[in-house]
């Protein structure tokens, strides 16, 4: 071949490769004189979360032409899985929705990206004392959504109760007498999501180890080394879920309910009580139910030690916070503080507190509005009354948490004896 | 070389450089990345220090007994792939092919449908079919008259393959169908006459005739299924809910994703997912590699 027709050759296929080069490069360029943010946020377009996100950051730009707050929207599983994806890919964002503890924080800190907020917060805008210290020396890594995070929740359909003529539950005892109405009227005692493991942890034994135990701390003193999961408290906890089984208050068919399934049972009044976390109060959807929802601690339950009557297991809430990587640019590090003033307005935080999403505002000053929903009070109400306890995977992480989580299905669905899965757990937690 | 390729090279070089580059990048530097990582403690998020721990990542992976069970549940999806949806596909292509059916081309499309269909969505429409008074349940309950039946094969080790395999034939089978279906158009008819002039029966017809005639596309056929079901990763995730169904179901790429991206009290847990990926291919290779013999050893 001719020289000249090798030069027409590459000149062809650096036609062919530098206007795609330029049109990348353009691309980027397109955000020219812009503070770009690059945020990981949570939700997604069917919840309210996600909804309000978008409208929040549709009016900050339109009101701060200079910062673009360039996000990546992700909720649930997805949300967890990209986070480490891209921590491990060194693709960190500036800003992102987090939390500080083993099942929200881990990642970032790890990654050594969590960034004390301390100094960048005003104590005139946020109150302080709601927001607590997130490591040993103080260090608030995050802006929580709300105040603590209460997971053992027993949401109470007082509808139902009053038709088929029950009162509030003082004990255990007092939900196992509800089973025969309950099943003669074709609906069930109680409804938890026991397909997705979490649940378990979460939602209900962080309330029955604590109460067992007499010790709000017990959780974490265990991981700590203080206890033990194979110690008789953690066995009789586990127990109790075969109680609760041999009683017909837990149905073994739980363990294929999941958290959608589980909220839609509630809705659709199939049961008279729900397990769950706070934060499914925006999610009783059927209004003559959320209008009926009182939101209660657990009764006394069978064993427990006094001291934690009425407590509920409770984690300082996720919420949004800078990361190192963010903070490390002082442009990036304002415009960021910028819109998370902006997402924790006054008026933003209301509506969070009307959609059910937070238990009660962080902000100084904050006037909680007379007019809010029924289950809002319920939830601010619970707030105020309960004693708080450790939450499980709040301090319990990898293969431990999981071998519980999986370890509690099991026991419900005949497979597993609670000193089987109290030992497997043990032997798990790498102190 | 002679004087007249030597003088092409550069032009060679220029054509293949990209397609090579890209290459390297994408598929060569990840693999030569993954082997590397396997044999140290290297976690990205510690800050770029690593040493050198030979085989302990493997050592580590073949003596825990999720490996194992993984592996297990891996194998039954080959089987399901291979012995499944393969015949499966086949039949219902010659079905097709032969017109024992009226409307061929509404059971070609029915059959192909969930292949338009993303994986997770399909995943999502199985597990609610599965779930506590979900559908099947309900059926269960009709037949047996005991209105608290529930399906609950997806609470067993031992027994969560079954439905999964269901779905797996349902989603997959239509394109083994589609593949076989293509390659039958391309058969002489003259072929099928003459068998049928030669007093041959429709079974020594399918038997002596057709399957010879596309062994080639049996092995191409099963080396997809092979591939396809070690590296598949979104279907059993989503059909599944998070703790016992998916440890239940769990196979290597999920293994995998669970060791290296959510076991955080495992320090190497990177380089452990590595070691794990590593044998998926060497596994994969392995399968290919059989099937191919199995494949030269019937040629015709």
């Amino acid at each position: 071949m001719k020289k000249g027709k090798v030069f027409v050759l590459a000149l062809l296929v650096m036609v062919m490769i530098v206007p795609s080069l330029w049109a990348q490069g353009a691309q980027e360029a397109g955000t020219d004189g812009k503070v770009v943010v690059k945020t990981m946020a949570y939700g997604d377009n069917s919840n309210q979360e996600g909804v309000n996100w978008v409208r929040i950051v549709n009016s900050f730009e339109k009101e701060n032409p200079d910062i673009d707050i360039d996000y990546e929207m992700l909720y649930d599983e997805a949300y967890h899985q990209k986070v480490v994806a891209r921590l491990a890919a060194g693709d960190v964002p500036d800003l992102a929705y987090m939390g500080a503890d083993a099942r929200w924080g881990l990642p970032w800190k790890e990654a050594g990206q969590q960034f004390d907020h301390t100094e960048f917060l005003d104590p005139d805008y946020y109150d302080l004392n709601l927001i607590p210290p997130m490591d040993m020396n103080g260090e608030i890594y995050e802006i929580p959504l709300g105040t603590s995070n209460i997971t053992t929740v027993l949401f109470m359909n007082t509808r139902l109760m009053d038709e088929l003529g029950l009162s509030a539950p003082e004990t255990y005892e007092d939900m196992v007498a509800m089973v025969p109405v309950a099943r003669k009227a074709g609906i069930e005692v109680l409804t938890i999501d026991g397909a997705d493991g979490w649940a378990w942890g979460s939602c209900l034994m962080s309330a029955v180890v604590a109460r067992m135990s007499g010790d709000p701390q017990w959780v974490s003193k265990a991981v700590a080394g203080e206890y033990s999961f194979d110690d008789k408290v953690m066995i009789d906890s586990l127990s109790f879920l075969n109680r609760m089984v041999d009683d017909g208050v837990l149905l073994e068919k739980s363990v294929l309910v999941d958290y959608g399934a589980n909220v839609s049972n509630y809705n659709n009044e199939k049961a008279l009580f729900m397990v769950q976390g706070q934060w499914v109060a925006g999610g009783i959807e059927n209004p003559e139910v959320a209008n009926a929802t009182k939101m209660i601690a657990w009764p006394t339950l069978p064993g427990e030690k006094p001291g934690l009557e009425g407590s509920v297991a409770a984690a300082i809430q996720v919420g949004y916070g800078l990361t190192k990587q963010g903070a490390s640019d002082p442009e990036v590090r304002d415009a960021a503080l910028k819109f998370l003033r902006y997402f924790f307005s006054h008026a933003e935080t209301t509506q969070r507190l009307r959609d059910g999403a937070i238990v009660a505002p962080i902000l100084k000053d904050f006037e909680v509005p007379s007019d809010l929903p029924s289950i809002v009070k319920e939830k601010v109400a619970l707030a105020q009354r309960a004693p708080n306890t450790d939450v499980i995977d709040a301090f319990l992480s990898g293969d431990a948490n999981e071998a519980l989580n999986t370890g509690m299905q099991k026991i419900v669905s005949g497979q597993s004896t609670p000193e089987e899965v109290a030992m497997q757990v043990e032997s798990l937690v790498q102190r | 070389m002679k004087k007249r390729d030597i003088q092409a090279l550069p032009t060679y070089l220029i054509l293949v450089a990209p397609a090579l580059l890209i290459y390297l990048f994408v598929v060569a530097y990840p693999i030569g990345y993954s082997v590397w990582l396997s044999f140290t403690d290297f976690n990205p998020n510690k800050g770029g220090q690593w040493d050198w721990v030979g085989t302990l990542q493997y050592s580590t992976m073949f003596k825990d007994p999720n490996f194992w069970h993984a592996l297990k549940n891996n194998l039954i999806v080959v089987a399901v792939s291979v012995f499944g949806q393969i015949p499966i596909g086949f039949i219902l292509a010659y079905i097709l092919y032969r017109k024992k059916v009226k409307a061929v081309h509404f059971f070609q499309t029915f059959v192909f449908l969930p292949q338009f269909l993303s994986t997770i969505v399909i995943g999502i429409l199985w597990k609610r079919l599965f779930q506590a008074d979900g559908p099947i349940s309900r059926i269960i309950q009709i037949v047996s008259k005991d209105p608290q039946a529930q399906f609950e094969l997806m609470l067993y080790a031992d027994t969560v393959m079954i439905p999964i395999a269901f779905a797996l034939i349902w989603v997959y089978t239509g394109m083994y169908m589609t593949i076989f279906l293509a390659n039958l158009q391309k058969i002489d008819d003259h072929l099928i006459e003459a068998a049928k002039i030669d007093g041959a029966t429709e079974s020594q017809i399918f038997l002596k005739v057709i399957v010879p005639l596309l062994a080639g596309t049996i092995l191409v056929s099963s080396i997809l299924a092979i591939a396809g079901s070690l590296r598949g990763f979104d279907l059993i995730f989503s059909i599944t809910t998070q703790g016992l169904q998916r440890n239940n179901a769990m196979v290597l790429p999920i293994f995998m994703y669970q060791s290296a991206f959510q076991n955080y009290t495992n320090e190497m847990r990177f380089a452990y997912g590595a070691a794990i990926s590593n044998i998926i291919v060497v596994i994969s290779l392995i399968l290919i590699g059989i099937s191919r013999l199995v494949g030269k050893k019937t040629d015709y």
